[in-house]
């Protein structure tokens, strides 16, 4: 394993969260020196030369979203942080808000100048209590030492941060959702356009990012945009923040460029696979596709190899799973999670997940039917592309691939019903037969 | 719930023509609303659940799914929350299998834990899914009993069945007049937005999430508002149910009569729904200019009355005699009079001659308007009676001169509901009431005289706004002896009238602007007449 660039979590276990050790190891040095003197577009300019792409899941790069911002639209323009990490998963956004509090601020404080924003939230999920702990701690501390606040370091530039905790939807991840919440309304995504880059919240100009997209900035106006980009890909700069959970010796959250083989994050990052040999991996949280044991062994971390196997980068939350796992088993398990965290608002979601995971749950108890596997394969389709946000595809896509993948397994457990072969409708109680 | 909650343009007659093609045929629709709408513009009925053209958008049915043409190849889209733009290309399930399977799909996912109790729901019949399926769908059942139903409901009210399963609440009893089926409830949140945008009074919310998704108030509210029956009209399932038609007769063995409430001066479009010679309920009749789809419970729930309390018809020859005597006559119409009654009325002034005078009016307060679907003024012809020359609204005056007659003849007149107005028009010794109703007019009136509603005629009304109207009548009259209003006026003055169509023309003598229409050229919704706003 060779020794990377920590860019996010440079400061981990260093005591970050106390803004004087902030500061000891090189922090908010370059708000007033150098971030001030550069203008709006220059910003912007350099965060595009980056090549930084966003941290969330859906990898958009973030210089053009900023772009996409108005100016002199005559309304305030918001900065969200999404932080309502909801994704099966991944946990990278709950660590890095606890250990590293104050670069989220610098970077926010970066993200402001550059949209000319005056405020920005940060919603977190509920129930991350010691992360809000941690970065209320950090925002006291930065509004004491004049970063935050009215006229910061002497300039015409006054900027406030709130923290908003969620109720801890999955769905409130999503922007528009995510705006709705932070208005204090139910928490659905909204029908678009128009984006949130030209009316969000309270019908203004809003950015939603991720932590780990905003945690990037501080260290690409530090060092040069040019190096970071240096860090990843041709067309994704920088490293990325990866959880590895599931049947590995040293689950956890690491820092590795972008690009790093998934078998090296595995073996050398996590420690390897335990407890049985390597069956399928997640790349990019529970919403992708699984990758199998042949596709694991050529697959590297970044963004081009996986949309080209069918699966995604995600979040970055690599989920391990070892072959004494069955994954219809699995795939229940988001059924039910699917299921729950549906908005009810769009009809194929509302019904089709809840569906789904009913039939998953009569497989699972061994009271599965023949065909129950196409007819889910069939429901499936229908989720694609016909709902306001991509939720039903987050359990569309996996009851494919699952299915597709790991045929066995699904048979395996159907073969358990002696009366697997029972038709839909017995022939007697057609009401064609009487009338 | 999209919060962005965006009225649909709506095409007009001076709607641009733009060019698109849809199934690569080109068609020239209005270019300024949706595509649901220019797409019926041009005969293609698109179904849809959530969508109503004088709600917000909301998008959440996925029904009204067709295919665009776009930068990233063709894509599902709603029809209902696309704008129309120049050349786009538009695939319906005409050409297009994929739109044919995603309708069929969602309409699958529709009826996934709907309870499919059409033959006990109160709404067959005139039930979106219903025709959505008939149109669409007729696809078979995937399900098996197995994977059980999840029905939408609120905790509170769910209860387990006979076969175990777990239902949703039945016949929640939400308000004073409407109750709730959760398990047939949608979703759609037509009745959520219509409260909020509409009524203005946000009573009702989706609460809960996913497949536990229901309909509620706030907790220990009731739904109870001036407009909340609409909400069962525009539900497209049988989920809100109004209580005072619920069980009461099946719709298709209703005939739906074209007509106007008379009880305000908007004059809001109806279809009196009736069978069997009984009026079994009043719905609202889309206008966009007038009510639009919306209808008052007080002009709704009046229909209750129309066969009540009913004044049996009279003997005209009394009436001819009493109006020989001597003595000054005051004719009073009141506010349900139509065009044909205030015609009438004008030719026995004129026969009557320099003993005859009109009074107009009614004793009910005017009360602001509600901007939906009143405007307050309990007066419904009022504009009508300017038209024609007449005052508009004077009783006062009557009262004041009380004593200079003696005769007095009302016309659906509500002169002796006001107690002070009663002690006054006493003591003229003549009163003649032409009423529908046995009400106080008619008891304290010498000779009551039984006319028909304003449901059972044919007549014509002019609105606040100076909009011709047109009533049609409904065949509901409980006494066939009955005659409308104008016919036994007309008889009075001595003129023989043999239907309204030429009492109508007659007021086109008395009014220029009138005279240029007939029945047949009024259209439905009525025809904007210039300068005759009150």
């Amino acid at each position: 394993m060779a020794e990377c660039v920590k860019v996010c979590t440079e400061n981990f276990g260093k005591g970050a969260q106390d803004i004087e050790v902030y500061k000891k190891l090189g922090g908010y040095e370059n708000i007033s020196e150098r971030l001030f003197n550069m203008s709006q577009f220059e910003v912007i300019d350099h965060v595009q030369r980056s090549n930084l792409r966003g941290r969330g899941g859906a990898g958009f790069p973030t210089g053009m979203k900023w772009s996409f911002v108005p100016r002199n639209s005559g309304k305030p323009v918001y900065i969200v942080v999404n932080a309502d990490e909801g994704e099966g998963g991944t946990f990278k956004d709950h660590y890095l808000m606890m250990e590293d509090p104050h670069r989220l601020i610098e970077g926010l404080i970066i993200a402001g100048w550059a949209l000319g924003s005056r405020s920005a939230y940060i919603y977190v999920r509920g129930e991350f209590l010691p992360c809000i702990e941690s970065l209320n701690k950090a925002l006291n501390q930065a509004y004491a030492a004049g970063y935050l606040g009215e006229n910061i370091c002497g300039t015409k530039f006054s900027f406030d941060i709130f923290v908003h905790r969620g109720a801890g939807a999955y769905i409130c991840g999503e922007e528009t959702a995510l705006i709705n919440s932070l208005e204090g309304q139910k928490g659905q995504p909204r029908l678009k356009p128009p984006f949130p880059a030209v009316s969000g919240a309270w019908k203004s100009p809003t950015c939603v990012n991720n932590v780990e997209t905003i945690m990037a900035l501080p260290w690409i106006f530090k060092h040069e945009p040019e190096e970071y980009a240096k860090l990843g890909t041709p067309r994704a700069g920088g490293t990325k923040v990866f959880c590895i959970s599931g049947d590995v010796k040293n689950p956890g959250v690491y820092e590795a460029p972008l690009g790093t083989p998934m078998m090296t994050m595995i073996n050398d990052y996590a420690g390897g696979v335990v407890g049985g040999n390597l069956k399928a991996v997640l790349p990019g949280g529970s919403s992708c596709a699984p990758l199998d044991a042949g596709e694991c062994a050529v697959a590297t971390m970044d963004y081009e190899c996986l949309a080209s196997m069918k699966t995604m980068f995600g979040s970055g939350a690599m989920i391990v799973i070892n072959d004494t796992h069955n994954m219809a088993e699995l795939l229940n398990v988001l059924g039910n999670f699917y299921s729950h965290e549906s908005c009810g608002q769009c009809t194929p979601c509302r019904e089709g997940t809840g569906l789904i995971h009913r039939i998953l749950n009569q497989i699972v108890e061994g009271k599965g039917h023949d065909g129950d596997v196409e007819f889910m394969q069939s429901l499936s389709n229908g989720f694609g592309g016909v709902t306001i946000c991509p939720l039903s595809v987050s359990l569309g896509g996996p009851v494919s691939s699952y299915t597709t993948k790991f045929r066995s397994d699904f048979d395996e457990l159907i073969a358990k019903n002696p009366d697997r072969a029972k038709p839909r409708v017995q022939e007697t109680s057609r009401p064609g037969i009487f009338w | 719930m999209s919060n962005y909650y965006n009225m649909p343009k709506l095409p007009t007659e001076n709607s641009p023509k733009v060019e698109i093609f849809v199934d690569d045929k080109a068609v020239m629709v209005p270019g300024d609303t949706n595509l649901l709408e220019a797409l019926k513009a041009v005969g293609i009925e698109t179904p849809h659940v959530c969508y109503h053209p004088y709600l917000p958008v909301s998008g959440n049915c996925r029904q009204c799914l067709v295919e665009q043409e776009g930068p990233r190849g063709r894509m599902l889209v709603i029809a209902c929350y696309t704008p129309v733009s120049p050349s786009m290309k538009i695939y319906t399930p005409a050409s297009s299998e994929r739109v044919k399977n995603a309708r069929k799909a969602t309409q699958e996912f529709m009826l996934v834990n709907h309870p499919l109790d059409c033959p006990i729901c109160d709404k067959a019949g005139e039930c979106t899914l219903q025709e959505n399926y008939m149109e669409a769908g007729q696809n078979e059942s995937r399900m098996r009993p197995e994977y059980g139903k999840n029905y939408h409901g609120n905790p509170a009210h769910q209860f387990i069945d006979s076969k175990g399963q777990v239902r949703g609440g039945k016949h929640v009893d939400i308000g004073p007049r409407i109750v709730l089926d959760e398990e047939r409830c949608v979703q759609c949140d037509r009745c959520v937005r219509f409260m909020r945008s509409i009524a203005g009074d946000e009573q009702l919310q989706l609460a809960s999430r996913a497949d536990h998704t229901y309909i509620t108030t706030f907790p220990g509210e009731k739904l109870d508002h001036e407009y909340d029956l609409c909400v069962t009209d525009i539900c497209p399932t049988g989920a809100m149910t109004a209580k005072h038609f619920r069980f009461q007769k099946r719709v298709w063995l209703l005939s739906r009569t074209p007509s106007i409430s008379m009880d305000d001066s908007l004059g809001a479009n109806i279809w009196i729904d009736h069978a069997e010679g009984k009026v079994w309920r009043l719905m609202p009749r889309c206008n966009p200019e007038v009510n639009r789809s919306w209808l008052s419970n007080t002009s709704r729930l009046a229909y209750q009355n129309f066969q009540k309390n009913r004044l049996p018809a009279g003997d005209i020859d009394s009436l001819k005699s009493v109006l020989a005597k001597e003595g000054k006559v005051a004719l009073v119409a009141g506010g349900s009079c139509t065009i044909e009654d205030l015609t009438a009325l004008k030719l026995l002034a004129e026969k009557l001659g320099e003993r005859a005078e009109i009074f107009t009016g009614s004793f009910a307060p005017v009360l602001p308007a509600d901007g939906i679907a009143k405007s307050g003024d309990p007066v419904a012809n009022r504009a009508g009676m300017k038209l024609l020359g007449l005052p508009t609204g004077n009783l006062e005056e009557l009262l004041k001169r009380a004593g200079e007659f003696s005769i007095l003849l009302s016309v659906h007149c509500d002169l002796f509901e006001n107690a002070e107005a009663a002690k006054t028009l006493e003591t003229i010794p003549e009163k003649i009431a032409l009423s529908a109703f046995d009400d106080a007019t008619a008891k304290a009136a010498t000779i009551p005289f039984g006319v028909n509603h304003w449901s059972e005629v044919k007549g014509t009304m002019v609105n606040c706004n100076g909009m011709l109207q047109k009533l049609s009548a409904a065949p509901t009259s409980p006494d066939s002896n009955l005659r409308p209003a104008f016919s036994v006026l007309a008889e009075l003055a001595g003129i023989s009238l043999s239907c309204a169509c030429e009492a109508f023309a007659m007021a086109g003598k008395n009014a220029e602007v009138l005279s240029g229409y007939t029945y047949e050229t009024i259209r439905s919704t009525g025809v904007m007449l210039d300068g005759v706003q009150l």
